[in-house]
């Protein structure tokens, strides 16, 4: 099989005065085909990541360790590279679409100029295949293409985002919370659309989201994140049922599974803020079957039943 | 209703609200402090400004011929008349055989005079119009708003000339013409940032419970619209420089003999390509006056808004 | 059209308010402030025939009517071109104002013309490589030109000129025009040398232009230098931008077409404001150092010959054609911007 994404002890951080890390290493490996999920509070560092994979880091950003898109390696200590990747291997779908799109370009004008650079097509066929874009995301190309943003509802916006993203017919796509400026029904649809065309075209997916109810009704592997770091990564459905780190079984304790009837658990606490030296366990103060060990240092990646889990009660 | 208005100005209010300033990450004084450590251009502009504050303040001390700086034309003057630069007149002199060095010198308080009078009162008189305007709304509100737009539209040269030949020439002429002009630029965004105020809750509150809401909104609107206004009019002390001299320049303003740049300048144009250095020496300093405000406000204004602060590069 | 018909009428219809505002405050400035108003319209005469030129001048004032009659006919006489008769030309007001005004117009628009598009690649250049050696050099630059004072800049430029032997005195050499037949059909020289095809006075006019052109240039030079790279610089770090680079929209497009795009509405903005700025240079600069006929040359003379009636013919014009430019520069940022949806 062969590798979507490969991370390699991945960090990323910004600077300003002095660094600060918001990926503090991370490794994973994701398989062409498959709907990888980054899971975890906001702050937690996923955002990041999914910048990273799609080649969004802002210019104040230092790196280390590596990061291949098939194969290729696009970062490697604090170079970047990611000529030929952006929008052709790798597409995007952002988190604020409202803001993502020009407010100065109609819809049409702005399929033209992505997929234009991307293949080189002329004002027709671009039309054409927008048309079929938007269809997949049940917009109405009539009531969209002439259009600015700013006509548009919340929720158009977002489904336009979403198939000028597919629009550069790149087979791995990051989704950064796409679902949030969605109604239900349109959810489930993007969904839909997310699946079918994994199957179809063996679409690679990461989606990027802090609700892991959803993230567990697509998700072939989930990564659970915490301050930087992947505390737990494991097949969706083990992950949900059988959580190994503590984290992870506080996330799954809030969160109503429909089937299985148990008590909802809330959990106090703040993540920690990036830029925060922290000795030992970065979950230290909030978790709830912390030891002595823990106090020492961070624990080490170990794998546990074909899972990966930072937690010094597994090792 | 208890009476909560309390008039009485203590000391150590005053000194809490300076302690505030300093602390506050957003008091005037703390950007200052930030952007002095910060920005290479606030040094120089700095430096520039307080040594033209300080020849100002020493002027009598630094011009070697006092009397000439003032426009007082010396005994001796028919064998001096537009000599060019040497030892005892650095800067030569001029038309009517007076010191160069030393009316420039003189300038610095002329120019500090004007520009420190029109940007103070431009900016009390346009604070004060702006909160009127919020508070009162209603007819009181398009009113000011139409004068704001009325004034802002009128260059300030203009007025100039009108009130050169109505009241003849004088600080008053350049300094009115200008405080007429550029009130209206504070009289707007005073008047915009009250206008957000006025809708607060608190206002209404405070008007119910006896204190007055004008009160409230001054001191609000200072507070925390001081600083990007004060940073603008910082700025502004620079362009005022800018225009009032060009005023004098064309006699709109301060009569011949005052030491003025402008004026001073006015007077040598005539005689620019034998005596150039009359009109060359002054414009310099009115460039470098200007340049030290601008460099300040420019500094200033970076600090207050910080969207560009990180480092950047093509990144894609 | 994003914009309405009702936007363009109603911001006409306050500008003109405005305008009437300027002339009726005019009208007070000359009642209300020290002194006879009839002496001051008269220009202050001395000599036999004073008595006899304020009582004319109390007439035109209408000073016996009551105060809203007075104001009210005064804006009526303005509004139909009516300024009076000024006392330093012994011509109509209004017919004065119009040919000077085309001159220091032919004047600001070749400035602009020439030292916008300059100053705004510069500006972008600058904020493409921001923070690198040459942005600094360029912003330095950009700040020195805009707090340089215009009528020294003249001054130092007209020295060398002179001393380089160039005759740059003057708008148009009249006794080459009078040979050669110039007639001026529109007020711009520059046009009326093309329509009559005669070349020697098309150069003679260029020539004496430019100079004066470049200088009032460096003011908005300096200042779109800075305020494009910017207004470039904030437009570079917003959301689309990311987005279009992460779906591989080429640089180039993403430089003007994104970036640049967004900088356009707060330029024209700006502009029209420096446009409108840029006359006043241009009234100080070109009689007093260059000898150029135009609003400058009006200026001067209405002091030296206390020439109330075109002074208060020139604020009038002169603050007309701010809130012109204005307006237009409104619509058109209006128009441009798909946001404003009036």
């Amino acid at each position: 099989m062969v590798l979507a994404v490969e991370a390699e002890n991945l960090k990323i951080g910004y600077e300003d005065e002095e660094v600060v890390w918001a990926v503090k290493g991370v490794s994973f490996k994701v398989m062409v085909g498959e709907i990888f999920c980054l899971v975890g509070e906001s702050g937690c560092g996923k955002s990041t990541t999914g910048n990273a994979i799609v080649g969004i880091l802002p210019p104040y950003s230092v790196t280390d360790g590596v990061l291949r898109i098939l194969g290729k390696t696009v970062i490697e200590g604090n170079k970047r590279d990611y000529t030929g990747v952006r929008g052709r291997i790798v597409s995007y779908v952002p988190q604020n679409p409202g803001s993502s799109l020009n407010p100065y370009l109609t819809v049409e004008e702005q399929f033209h100029y992505v997929m234009n650079s991307v293949y080189e097509w002329g004002r027709k066929k671009v039309v054409e295949e927008a048309t079929r874009y938007l269809r997949m995301v049940e917009l109405d190309p009539d009531k969209v293409m002439d259009y600015y943003p700013h006509e548009l509802s919340g929720g158009m916006q977002q489904r336009t985002a979403i198939a000028l993203a597919l629009s550069t017919g790149a087979k791995i796509i990051v989704a950064d919370e796409p679902t949030s400026a969605l109604d239900a029904h349109l959810r489930l649809g993007l969904i839909r659309l997310l699946t079918r065309l994994r199957d179809t075209v063996n679409l690679t997916l990461i989606f990027i989201t802090h609700d892991l109810l959803s993230a567990g009704k697509i998700c072939d592997k989930i990564a659970i994140m915490y301050s930087g770091r992947i505390l737990e990564l494991g097949p969706s459905g083990k992950i949900l049922t059988e959580p190994l780190h503590p984290y992870t079984e506080m996330l799954v304790d809030s969160v109503p599974i429909l089937g299985i009837m148990k008590p909802l658990k809330t959990y106090g606490g703040e993540p920690l803020t990036p830029g925060v030296e922290v000795k030992g366990c970065l979950f230290l103060d909030r978790c709830p079957k912390k030891f002595d060990k823990c106090a020492e240092n961070h624990p080490a990646p170990k794998e546990v039943h074909e899972r990966i889990v930072e937690c010094w009660r597994y090792v | 209703m208890a009476n909560i208005r309390n008039n009485k100005p203590s000391i150590s209010g005053a000194v809490k609200n300076v302690q505030k300033a300093f602390q506050t990450k957003t008091g005037f004084v703390a950007i200052t402090v930030r952007a002095w450590k910060r920005s290479s251009r606030f040094k120089i502009g700095f430096v520039i400004s307080s040594l033209i504050i300080m020849v100002g303040v020493l002027a009598p001390l630094l011009a070697p011929y006092p009397r000439d700086g003032l426009g007082y034309v010396p005994e001796d003057a028919l064998q001096k008349i537009r000599l060019s630069p040497s030892r005892d007149h650095i800067f030569g002199t001029d038309t009517r055989g007076r010191d160069i060095f030393s009316r420039v010198v003189f300038g610095v308080r002329s120019a500090l005079i004007q520009i420190f009078l029109v940007v103070s009162s431009s900016l009390l008189i346009g604070l004060f119009m702006g909160v009127i305007a919020a508070y009162y709304k209603g007819f009181i509100e398009t009113l000011i708003n139409y004068l704001i737009e009325l004034f802002m539209s009128i260059p300030a040269i203009v007025i100039a000339l009108a009130l050169r030949l109505i009241l003849g020439s004088g600080l008053l002429t350049v300094v009115l013409a200008l405080i007429i002009t550029w009130w209206s630029w504070y009289g707007r965004v005073t008047y915009i940032y009250s206008r957000s105020i006025v809708e607060m809750d608190y206002v209404l509150l405070a008007k119910l419970s006896g204190v007055s809401g004008l009160k409230i909104i001054y001191r609000h609107v200072i507070r925390n619209a001081s600083p990007p206004v004060l940073v603008q009019a910082v700025t502004d002390l620079g362009s005022v420089l800018l225009e009032a001299s060009a005023i004098n320049f064309l006699g709109l303003g301060l009569p011949p003999d005052s030491p003025e740049w402008g004026v001073i300048m006015q007077e040598g144009i005539q005689y620019l390509s034998i005596s150039p250095w009359i009109s060359v020496f002054p414009g310099i300093f009115i460039l470098v006056t200007a340049l030290g405000f601008s460099l300040i406000g420019d500094s200033l204004r970076e600090e207050v808004d910080p969207k560009l602060r990180r480092r950047w590069r093509l990144w894609f | 059209m994003p914009v309405s018909l009702n936007y363009i009428v109603k911001r006409l219809f306050w500008s003109i308010l405005v305008l009437v505002g300027v002339i009726i405050f005019s009208y007070l400035v000359i009642i209300l402030s020290p002194g006879d108003p009839a002496v001051k319209w008269a220009g202050n005469p001395r000599g036999v025939n004073a008595t006899f030129a304020i009582e004319a001048a109390r007439r035109e004032l209408g000073l016996d009517k009551p105060l809203y009659m007075q104001v009210f006919d005064f804006v009526a006489k303005v509004l139909t071109g009516d300024l009076g008769i000024s006392i330093a030309y012994k011509q109509p007001v209004f017919t004065i104002l119009y040919s000077n005004l085309a001159a220091t117009l032919e004047l600001l628009l070749c400035s602009y013309i020439i030292v916008l598009p300059i100053g705004i690649v510069l500006g972008v250049y600058s904020a493409l490589h921001r923070d690198e050696l040459i942005d600094d050099v360029l912003q330095s630059f950009g700040t020195i030109m805009a707090n340089t004072p215009a009528f020294w800049l003249a001054a130092i430029v007209f020295l060398l000129l002179v001393s380089a032997g160039s005759p740059v005195y003057g708008r148009i050499d009249t006794r080459l025009a009078l040979e050669t037949g110039f007639q001026s059909i529109t007020g711009f020289y520059l046009l009326d040398s093309i329509l009559q095809g005669n070349i020697v006075i098309f150069i003679d006019v260029l020539v004496k232009l430019i100079p004066p052109a470049l200088i009032i240039g460096v003011y908005p030079l300096g200042l779109s230098i800075r305020l494009s790279r910017t207004l470039m610089a904030e437009s570079l770090t917003e959301d689309f931008v990311r987005a279009a680079v992460a779906w591989g929209v080429k640089r180039g497009r993403i430089i003007w077409k994104y970036a640049f795009r967004a900088s356009i509405p707060p330029l024209v903005q700006v502009f029209g404001l420096a446009f409108a700025y840029s006359l006043i240079d241009a009234m100080v600069v070109e009689y007093a150092v260059f000898g150029r006929e135009g609003l400058g040359r009006l200026l001067v003379d209405a002091l030296n010959y206390s020439d109330f009636k075109l002074a208060i013919g020139l604020l009038i014009v002169v603050t007309a054609f701010y809130l012109v430019i204005n307006t237009v520069a409104d619509v058109i940022q209006a128009l441009i911007d798909p946001r404003v949806r009036l």
